[in-house]
């Protein structure tokens, strides 16, 4: 009963700290069980949905398979392998909204009775029932064309067949729910059309003869034998090697490789949230161990007082700790309430993006793992924090002895009249350093991550270069690659009617084999503009570079040697240095024409001509000249990709997302702090307004206290970020393929955090201290 | 006829609450310049309640007060600040110094916000009058470091540097020991004799028999005054004296 008594009168008069402590600690459970939340829901249900659809263990994407069905016996016939299945698809480029397609589509033939896609309603609210019916003219995109095109149902797509305007137009029926390349992170999209139009467009295929522009062709699903122990890797080699599929494969990818590019969204923004969420619950720790040592100081003479009427230190430890174990435990249960509608709201506000109408799973083995030492943690700290009431003796509350320590002798910051709000707040500082370790601690963890975010939108800038630098093996401005009769010439021809090319290269992607393993090969004309990370680029004719993430798997390193095999045969190549091309989740070498002469057979089609504009300005308004002029005739890009858009808008919700929670933070950390200084300083401030100080220039003190303290720890947290950020994204960002990341922040990228955080700091110190004004002078009156 | 220089009009005060009641009923009265008036009465008679009344430290529910011809109830809050810096002065019974500042910077600080003088002027006027009341060597410590009589010697020293027009000076020895008390009414005294008017209350009668005039509060209302001739040491015994009759004919 006793306790009851003085837990009900802890709350009365605590109630401010324990709600803030509950505010953040919400924040924090929130944060992180719906960052874990939705990282394990997404990925489960790709995985899931990968098996549903009848996704193989290997898949490749054939063309021209004269017979297919020869072929998947072939592959059958392997011990292996325990069976195949194939989903016919045409290839081709596609026109929406006045916007030609970046990379191919695939029109993929709907059959629900053996791959069921999942068909959203049109209201994004679910899915359909049943099985759909697709007629001729009409398809289902994937959702993510929403985002990257900005389509909408009813849309017209034109996909070009054949030369001379021989094309296949359909209208958007409604969306579906693509699992294998439906996030917008995938440039390739695929589009389910019916039996009928896939035979139509077949048969204007066959009709164009060699002026098809368009290619018929197959994904081939295998699945390896339960049984077989060999590794994905060794197994695509044995494919390559045993049957005739690498003839036909224009690129082939696992299970987990498309996994891997599904979640890229959300893998990427998981850790960049894991990151904010430990920097949050830091400063949390701070804020509650200086809550409870604040209640304890202010509590200490009640203590003393029910020490003497004879209750023990653990009771009166356990009158301290319990509300505070209570609170966050509340805090952590309701924010794990709360993750339902936070993780489903994510879910749906990202679902044009990532493509996944993914069901929220609560991962509550994950969430177990991570809030137990979560909990552990803050009941560790609470539990040191009361020990220190056992120091507490009665007599020094009754001499007043307490917390009266004799301050040592130190060198004082003087006092001036001009500037005296700013004197008297350095000197409030130095008298209760303490008090204010939680709001230096909070700016400094809060202007970490701002920055480190910071930079990573930097790198990233406006129009996502720094992302695209790093996708790109070698810098461009516009590349085209003719595929018709018009020649580079004419390309040249029409870009110089807009501006000079300083300089071009040329650059073939055809496929390879590394040790057996199917890559996509970069070959290039002028193998020094590769963006090398280490060693020295491919210049001689049995020479490669590998990507770190290639260079990994293989278990190889510069000096080493690999068999290359392409079209024409193989050979062992030298790794003569490490390039960085993300594409492909940073599957890819590096070769010199020359090179790549040896083993594979050059096409005059497939070299893509790379240009760079004498004024880069221009390069819009030539692109639009040279797709008016030649159409599906020359396949145009320049330094973008679709997935592109999706990246930069979800970094910019991120990026006020954790603004919008550093505001939260800030104002929850000040309303502590203040409240606490206030209550304090109550007697200091009287003094001031008794004196003549006016409340307003109080609050300016107090506000500048805060300014200087955050300031300090916001500088802090900045070196550190100028520090730590670099190697910390790139750790992050190399499980995707970029393994060089320079967060090369501007002095408005460094300036920003510290500013905005000091500043929310400031005024919200400013806003709490409006309490001066209606403190009473009377407290001076007080005879204690 | 003097002109007051502190008037209260029929100031009320009333607490607001469970227990309610009038803690100052219609109370008016006149503080004049030159004066030392004290303000006696039992506990709980509203004798703090008034000073911090008179000086807008605190509201008033009913009346007007007025300083030097002008109405200072019902001032804006910037408007009271300035009074307190350029006119008004207080002495606590707590001393009230801030605890992270030194005596000198207590006193430096309250000067600062005075009107018209320079820094320099400020921080020699300080020095003075640390010096004046025998606290020069111990100006560079905290308060926490000084004894009771040093640190209320330093508050009054704060409550002097602007040349107030009136010292509000509330149970100034409430906290003090017998040598100390000596001392600090003896310094206000002696400010008084230099022409500081101060309005002071107290329950020693050893400290009130310093002023010239003596109000006698009740229940919130004045129920007599006695008058004395200044204050001299030789006529310290008489005057007890006739206080302590003055006021046990008060019930006191």
């Amino acid at each position: 009963m006793e306790m009851k008594i003085l837990w009900k009168a802890y709350v009365r008069r605590h109630k401010g700290s324990l709600a803030g402590v509950f505010a953040l600690l919400f924040i924090v459970s929130v944060s992180l069980v719906t960052t874990l939340t939705i990282w394990e829901s997404s990925g489960r249900y790709v995985r899931e949905e990968l098996e549903r659809i009848g996704f193989g263990d290997l898949t490749a994407w054939a063309s021209q398979v004269y017979d297919i069905t020869q072929l998947t016996d072939e592959i059958g016939s392997l011990d292996t392998v325990e069976r195949t299945g194939v989903q016919k698809l045409i290839y081709s480029e596609y026109e929406i909204k006045g916007q030609k397609s970046d990379s191919e589509g695939q029109l993929v033939v709907y059959e629900p009775e053996d791959y069921a896609y999942r068909l959203f309603l049109d209201d994004l609210s679910g899915y359909q029932a049943g099985e759909a019916v697709i007629r001729s003219g009409e398809l289902y995109a994937p959702i993510s064309l929403r985002s990257m095109c900005g389509a909408e149902i009813g849309d017209e797509i034109s996909f070009p067949i054949a030369r001379n305007g021989v094309a296949q137009t359909f209208t958007i029926k409604g969306w579906f729910e693509d699992p294998i390349m439906g996030s917008s992170m995938i440039g390739m999209k695929s589009f389910l059309i019916c039996g009928g139009d896939h035979a139509e467009i077949l048969r204007k295929l066959s009709a164009a003869g060699i002026d098809g522009l368009a290619r018929d062709g197959f994904m081939i699903h295998i699945f390896k034998d339960r049984d077989s122990e060999v590794s994905i890797a060794q197994w695509n080699a044995m494919l390559n090697q045993e049957t005739r599929l690498s003839q036909f494969a224009e690129f082939t990818h696992s299970r987990n490789a498309i996994e891997g590019f599904m979640l890229t969204l959300q893998n990427v923004f998981t850790g960049f949230l894991s990151a904010f969420v430990a920097a949050l619950l830091l400063a949390s720790m701070v804020v509650l161990r200086y809550g409870i040592s604040g209640a304890i100081e202010r509590d200490t003479p009640d203590m003393g007082a029910l020490k003497t009427v004879g209750f023990t230190t653990g009771r009166l430890q356990k009158a301290q700790a319990v509300p505070y174990i209570f609170v966050i435990l509340a805090a952590v249960a309701l924010g794990v309430l709360a993750v339902p509608f936070a993780a489903g709201g994510a879910a749906l506000a990202t679902l044009t993006t990532t493509g996944l109408l993914f069901p929220v799973r609560f991962p509550l083995w994950l969430c177990l793992l991570s809030l137990l030492p979560l909990m552990l943690l803050l009941l560790g700290s609470i539990i040191l924090k009361v020990r220190k009431i056992g120091e507490i003796a009665p007599v020094e509350i009754i001499r007043g002895t307490i917390g009266k320590a004799s301050e040592k002798k130190r060198r004082r910051f003087p006092i001036r009249r001009t500037g005296l709000p700013f004197f008297l707040a350095v000197r409030q500082l130095a008298a209760g350093k303490r008090r204010y370790l939680s709001v230096g601690a909070s700016a400094a963890l809060l202007v970490f991550f701002a920055s480190f975010m910071g930079y990573v939108d930097s790198w990233l800038g406006a129009d996502g270069k720094g992302l695209m630098d790093a996708f790109n093996p070698a810098d461009l401005h516009i590349a085209a690659q003719p595929m018709g009769e018009a020649t580079s010439e004419d390309v040249e021809r029409t870009i110089m009617e807009y501006t000079d090319i300083t300089d071009s290269y040329m650059l073939a992607m055809p496929g390879v084999s590394v040790d057996g393993v199917d890559h996509t090969a970069n070959v290039i004309t002028e193998p020094e503009r590769f963006h090398l990370l280490s060693g020295r680029t491919c210049l001689e004719a049995d020479e490669i570079v590998l990507t770190e993430s290639v260079a990994a798997d293989l278990g190889v390193g510069s000096g080493d040697t690999v068999t290359v095999g392409g079209g024409a045969g193989s050979m062992p190549y030298r790794i003569s240095g490490i390039y960085q091309c993300a594409n492909d989740m940073g599957a890819n070498v590096g070769l010199s024409r020359e090179g790549y002469a040896k083993i594979g057979k050059e096409t005059a089609g497939m070299w893509c001509v790379h240009y760079f504009l004498a004024d880069a300005s221009k390069q819009q308004e030539v692109m639009r000249a040279l797709e008016d002029l030649y159409g599906g005739d020359v396949y145009l890009h320049e330094n973008s990709w679709p997935g592109l858009f999706g990246i930069l808008s979800a970094m910019k919700w991120l990026m006020l997302f954790m603004y919008a929670v550093v505001t939260v933070f800030v104002f929850v950390v000040t309303a502590l702090s203040a409240g606490r200084l206030l209550a304090v300083e109550q007697k200091d401030l009287g003094i001031y307004r008794a004196i003549g100080f006016s409340p307003d220039r109080l609050r300016l003190s107090f506000s500048l206290r805060f300014g200087i303290v955050s300031g300090a720890g916001s500088v802090l947290g900045s070196l550190l970020a100028v520090l730590f950020t670099d190697p910390l994204v790139a750790a992050l960002l190399r499980r995707f393929g970029i393994s060089d990341f320079s967060g090369d922040p501007s002095a408005l990228d460094i300036m920003l955090p510290i500013a905005a955080v000091t500043g929310l700091f400031m005024l919200f110190a400013w806003l709490d201290a409006g309490k001066i004004k209606k403190m009473r002078l009377t407290v001076l009156v007080a005879r204690r | 006829m003097r002109e007051a220089l502190l008037a209260g009009k029929d100031i009320c005060k009333e607490f607001q609450g469970n227990t309610g009641g009038m803690v100052l009923d219609h109370v008016t009265l006149d503080i004049y310049e030159g004066d030392l008036t004290v303000i006696m009465g039992p506990s709980g008679a509203g004798k703090s309640t008034l000073l911090y009344a008179l000086s807008g430290m605190d509201g008033i529910t009913g009346g007007e007060i007025w300083y030097k011809g002008r109405k200072i109830s019902g001032l804006r809050e910037k408007q009271m600040s300035d009074l307190r810096a350029h006119e008004f002065g207080f002495v606590f019974q707590q001393t009230h110094l801030v605890s992270n500042l030194t005596l000198y910077e207590n006193i430096a600080v309250a000067g600062y916000l005075g009107a018209g003088w320079k820094a320099k002027e400020v921080e020699q006027r300080a020095d003075e009058l640390l010096f004046q009341m025998g606290v020069e060597k111990a100006k560079d410590r905290l308060p926490a470091e000084v004894s009771g009589g040093e640190a209320q010697r330093a508050a009054v020293a704060r409550a002097v540097i602007n040349r107030p027009g009136i010292l509000f000076a509330d149970e100034p020895t409430g906290a003090l020991n017998r040598q100390n008390t000596q001392e600090a009414l003896n310094l206000l005294t002696g400010l008084n004799e230099t022409g500081q008017s101060i309005l002071m209350v107290t329950h020693d009668v050893r400290a009130a028999i310093r002023g010239n005039r003596i109000l006698y509060l009740e229940d919130g209302k004045i129920l007599d005054a006695l008058d004395f001739p200044a204050y001299r040491d030789e006529v310290a015994k008489d005057r007890e004296l006739r206080l302590n009759e003055w006021l046990c004919a008060l019930s006191w």
